[in-house]
């Protein structure tokens, strides 16, 4: 096996395997650079969030909470399970935003009021896009979160390699070697300006 | 393959930010808390005159416009004072003006590597009245669209290359597997 096959076999056998994130991140960017469009095209009007319920709720939250204990603890008492993220919006209550790929549920301790809120998200495909997009980290507990986030290491990796290995194959075909020279030029050119003067 | 020449440093920029952004506790960690910071540049009493109930918007224009740093910028008022957020690339500015003084304070923000990673990887354009911001804008959809045709016309030339054509069914088929159990599971 010469250098030259392993080059091209890796760049196709890399691509075939990782193109599902590749179509993925391609189509999602869209939701990210027209948020404008795609609101207008999936806000109908109802309201984003569906109650599921509202109850009495009493646990301590200390004034320097450690929320991750706080919010596994509501997630625990409230049944669901799944990824989720502790925050604050104010002292006066605790959020805990529980989500998958499909749906998200919205969990609000009211602390003053003694009083916990559960509202489900209506499904949206340009929030499930952008979702998946968004998706990443080591900081969440589950083997698979951190293997979603490994994969998307992986997918990292594959696009500097996809550089590498593309660069490689274009010094090989030397009747491209003027245009794609001009290329290369035109893009870190342009590249250049937009880091100078944005 | 001129196409993928042209924006290899879109794709160098995601790919690199993409990692950053996975790996943002790891940053945050190395950088003991948030690995924002501002540093002050300078200070001065503004000699402009700013009209008596312009909006944050107005009076940034102004402000930008009399320091000569006109460009991408989002205003906000807080505590009776205008801060303005100067967007650029690699210097970022936070110009703070205090109509109770008229002082005029601005701020640059320390470059650190993961910061501007990610600041690129979540810039876009179409939003502001500049005509670089939206010919970034376009450069984002351009980047968009390939690779869409990317995916496409990899696969056209995957199956035109019979010598491959196992293989590569094989990885393919392994890639969509593993994200078929992730959007089952996750």
């Amino acid at each position: 096996m010469t250098f030259q096959y392993f080059n091209r076999r890796l760049h196709l056998y890399l691509a075939m395997f990782l193109m599902p994130w590749f179509f993925m991140y391609g189509l999602s960017s869209y939701p990210f650079s027209h948020p404008k469009v795609t609101e207008a095209l999936f806000d109908d009007g109802t309201s984003m969030w569906i109650p599921r319920f509202e109850r009495p709720y009493d646990i301590d939250v200390p004034a320097q909470p450690d929320l991750k204990q706080i919010g596994a603890r509501i997630m625990r008492d409230t049944g669901l399970e799944g990824s989720y993220g502790t925050y604050r919006d104010n002292p006066k209550v605790v959020n805990v935003y529980n989500y998958t790929f499909w749906k998200s549920t919205r969990v609000t301790y009211f602390i003053d009021k003694k009083l916990l809120r559960a509202e489900d998200r209506r499904f949206r495909w340009d929030q499930f896009l952008t979702g998946m997009h968004a998706r990443g980290g080591y900081d969440h507990p589950t083997f698979l979160e951190k293997a979603w986030a490994f994969t998307v290491d992986v997918i990292c990796v594959g696009f500097l390699l996809w550089i590498a290995s593309g660069l490689i194959m274009w010094w090989q075909l030397p009747s491209h070697r003027g245009w794609g020279w001009l290329a290369i030029a035109g893009g870190l050119g342009l590249f250049v300006v937009f880091l100078v003067g944005l | 393959m001129y196409l993928a020449l042209f924006l290899t440093p879109w794709v160098l920029i995601y790919a690199v930010s993409t990692m950053a952004m996975n790996h943002r506790e790891f940053f945050r960690d190395l950088y003991g808390g948030q690995p924002v910071q501002w540093e002050i540049e300078s200070g001065q009493t503004y000699s402009g005159t700013i009209p008596e109930g312009a909006k944050p918007a107005e009076a940034a224009l102004q402000i930008l416009e009399s320091l000569g740093m006109d460009g991408s910028h989002g205003a906000r008022a807080a505590g009776g004072r205008i801060i303005i957020n100067r967007m650029h690339p690699v210097n970022p500015r936070r110009i703070t003006y205090n109509p109770a003084n008229r002082s005029l304070l601005v701020e640059k923000q320390v470059f650190r590597a993961p910061v501007f990673l990610e600041r690129m990887h979540r810039r876009r354009g179409f939003e502001q009245n500049y005509a670089l911001d939206d010919t970034w804008g376009l450069s984002v959809d351009v980047f968009i669209v390939a690779m869409l045709f990317w995916v496409a016309s990899g696969l056209w030339m995957w199956w035109e290359m019979k010598v491959t054509r196992l293989w590569g069914g094989v990885f393919g088929l392994a890639g969509l597997a593993l994200f078929a159990y992730y959007l089952k599971t996750l």
